[in-house]
């Protein structure tokens, strides 16, 4: 490491000491900011420390779950994993977990950098990372598949697969594909990937859900025809025309340690990853991330952030016997400002018997879509009084509206 | 009494929970006693079809889908659509819908892309260094919604497009923008409104939050169909209003 980045590092951590003993912040993204104002390549040269490799997660849904999973896998092997907070998954979140986790001499004792990363993000970092990959370190990249999410913020589905069409191009990495999701499956045709996917027609939806995003072919733009879906746009599929087709998946059998379907794409996808790496798959010691399928006392979260993974959630805590359940939509930042998606969840699959509640900056927008599906909600403006109650509740947040529940309950905002 | 609502390309044009508009429109319907069914108008479906229906709703799209669309709308469905306006069948053009009912729309870079040419209108996206026009908007209408006794002058959405669109001499704008960008952020325009039909940037569901709209399309629907005015039941909107409340 070169004096001037060996500075930086000082610099950042001694700034994000300062900041946790001041109580300002975790320093989960902050210090990393910093160093990429000063040094925007400076990733690099961490890059090339990691003894092993590194592992990237990058998908709209389970990013946070898959990545604690192969988080998992590893140090069951005795390995030493980097990796990113949940949520810090822009660069400058991985460089404040590389900034962290080196020494004051810059150097960081690891086998491997795992972390999730964020959909627009995935190009920067691969090209920073490029030329400092040794010849000896595997590069992963896992495909977890792509849905409607913050169209305000993200733009729209199309364009960050062309985003990541590019950025695939010149990388030499091993790309873990889903070839369930049509869009990721033909990325992953490209560049020879490993798949993932479920065979079990028994688990096919009778109907398609609403929000599905690519039911036309990537490679040649005629309609999309399905033997049968899982949820949204993932299932058997093939082109009507060019004859593209769902990829046969390397790895369909698991077993995952989370309820609801889309946690078994995610544990599929870590168990390509241990495949890749010639490791073995042990998930023994797996906790759930933070308001992911999390339980605090008699609360169960889930979080829920766009249509895909909110007719998840819904499907999944109905399957667990849910009575009641709380619905929490905000609009700031972490949740996109725009909150028409809620139209295109299934939220008329939620039984009569179920009592619903509904809270956060846009309650009113969510009890007027629920007014439309049948379901008569009660609206609470204040969060807490909503979750005071003594019965199992299902909670149901946006991120920011997550974090509010985690404080409520917890008293503490993270972990 | 029967109304079918036309949903033309369900599968290709609903990027923002466009499906609102639809599902408010059924159920304000069906709570008055009104039969409504939604007919689905997709690339395969035939115009006679099309031809059959009271209202028409068209959402938004994304690039790709959008050129799927384009042929299609263009030379089959497009003109159909156009004489049905025409005749004064109420129509809800929204985001990518509103831009392709225009006579083009012109990209930072390469050809212009025809439009349908049913609204006078026409959008332009200024280059790839504009920003894109994104977030809540608040507008007063300046046409009057008759055929329902609503007072309300204000509507409220989300908008989120590169385009700019301006209305030709002759073409009413629905609204005027109090709170964000509306038609191109400078005249002071959001939408347009040609005989019954309407076209907005207010993406998604604009329907649902701004009730007197969805009824101003029924009771026109009805009036056209059944060839006589008539006032709409009024029914409990007071979870409607309290949305539409909070955006102001």
């Amino acid at each position: 490491m070169q004096v001037p980045t060996l500075f930086i590092v000082w610099a950042c951590k001694t700034l994000s000491w300062i900041s946790r003993i001041l109580r300002f912040g975790t320093g989960a993204t902050w210090p990393g900011e910093v160093a990429l104002r000063i040094d925007p390549h400076i990733f690099s040269s961490f890059a090339s420390q990691f003894r092993k490799g590194i592992i990237l997660v990058a998908g709209t849904n389970g990013k946070t779950t898959t990545a604690l999973m192969i988080k998992t896998i590893l140090e069951a092997q005795g390995l030493k994993v980097v990796y990113n907070a949940s949520g810090a998954n822009l660069e400058n979140g991985i460089v404040s977990a590389c900034i962290q986790s080196a020494n004051w001499f810059g150097k960081i004792d690891a086998d491997y950098g795992m972390f999730e990363i964020d959909e627009n993000s995935l190009s920067q970092v691969l090209s920073d990372m490029r030329q400092e990959t040794s010849k000896n370190q595997k590069l992963v990249i896992v495909l977890l598949n792509l849905f409607r999410d913050q169209l305000d913020r993200y733009g729209e589905v199309d364009v960050i697969a062309g985003k990541w069409e590019k950025a695939l191009q010149a990388t030499k990495a091993t790309i873990v594909a889903n070839a369930d999701d049509p869009l990721v499956a033909h990325l992953g045709l490209q560049k020879k990937a490993i798949f993932f996917g479920i065979n079990d027609k028994t688990k096919f939806l009778s109907k398609m859900e609403h929000a599905t995003d690519s039911i036309f072919c990537l490679n040649c733009g005629s309609r999309l025809k399905y033997e049968g879906i899982y949820f949204s746009h993932l299932g058997i599929w093939s082109c009507t025309k060019c004859g593209e087709k769902r990829p046969k998946p390397d790895i369909s059998e698991g077993k995952s340690p989370l309820p609801g379907l889309y946690n078994l794409y995610n544990t599929l996808a870590a168990m390509s990853v241990a495949k890749s790496l010639g490791l073995k798959m042990d998930l023994v010691g797996f906790h759930p991330a933070f308001g992911r399928q999390e339980e605090i006392g008699n609360t169960k979260i889930f979080l829920s952030k766009n249509p895909a993974g909110f007719n998840q959630s819904l499907r999944t805590v109905l399957e667990l016997g849910a009575k009641q359940l709380l619905l929490v939509l905000n609009d700031r930042i972490p949740d996109g400002r725009d909150v028409s998606w809620i139209w295109d969840v299934d939220f008329e699959i939620i039984p009569k018997n179920v009592s619903v509640m509904v809270s956060g900056d846009r309650a009113s927008d969510l009890a007027l879509r629920l007014k439309y599906a049948g379901i008569k909600a009660k609206i609470y403006e204040n969060l807490e009084n909503a979750l005071d109650t003594k019965e199992t509740l299902y909670v149901l947040p946006t991120y920011s509206a997550m974090l509010n529940v985690r404080k409520i309950l917890t008293g503490k905002k993270i972990l | 009494m029967k109304l079918s609502i036309a949903w033309l390309y369900p599968d290709l044009m609903s990027t923002y929970g466009d499906r609102g508009n639809v599902i408010v429109l059924q159920k304000r319907c069906q709570w008055r006693g009104i039969d409504a069914t939604i007919v689905p108008i997709t690339l395969e479906t035939q115009n006679s079809e099309l031809r059959t229906c009271d209202l028409i709703f068209m959402g938004g799209a994304q690039d790709r889908q959008q050129k799927l669309v384009g042929v299609d709308f263009l030379k089959n469905k497009g003109p159909v659509v156009k004489e049905m306006v025409e005749k004064g069948i109420p129509a809800l053009f929204v985001c990518a819908a509103y831009q392709f009912v225009g006579h083009y729309y012109k990209p930072y870079q390469g050809e212009k892309i025809e439009g349908a040419g049913i609204f006078d209108l026409y959008t332009e996206h200024p280059g790839d260094q504009a920003k894109r026009l994104i977030g809540n908007v608040v507008a007063e209408l300046s046409f009057q919604l008759s055929a329902i006794s609503y007072q309300r002058k204000t509507i409220v959405g989300f908008e989120n497009h590169g385009g700019r669109t301006y209305l030709g001499k002759g073409l009413q704008p629905l609204a005027r923008v109090i709170k964000g960008f509306g038609n191109n952020g400078e005249d002071g325009y959001e939408g347009a409104v040609y005989k019954n039909a309407i076209g907005s940037y207010f993406h998604g569901p604009l329907l649902p939050k701004n009730p007197h709209i969805a009824d101003w399309l029924i009771a026109k629907a009805l009036a056209v169909k059944y060839d006589k005015p008539l006032v709409l039941q009024a029914l409990d909107d007071s979870l409607e209003w309290q949305a539409h409340n909070q955006m102001l």
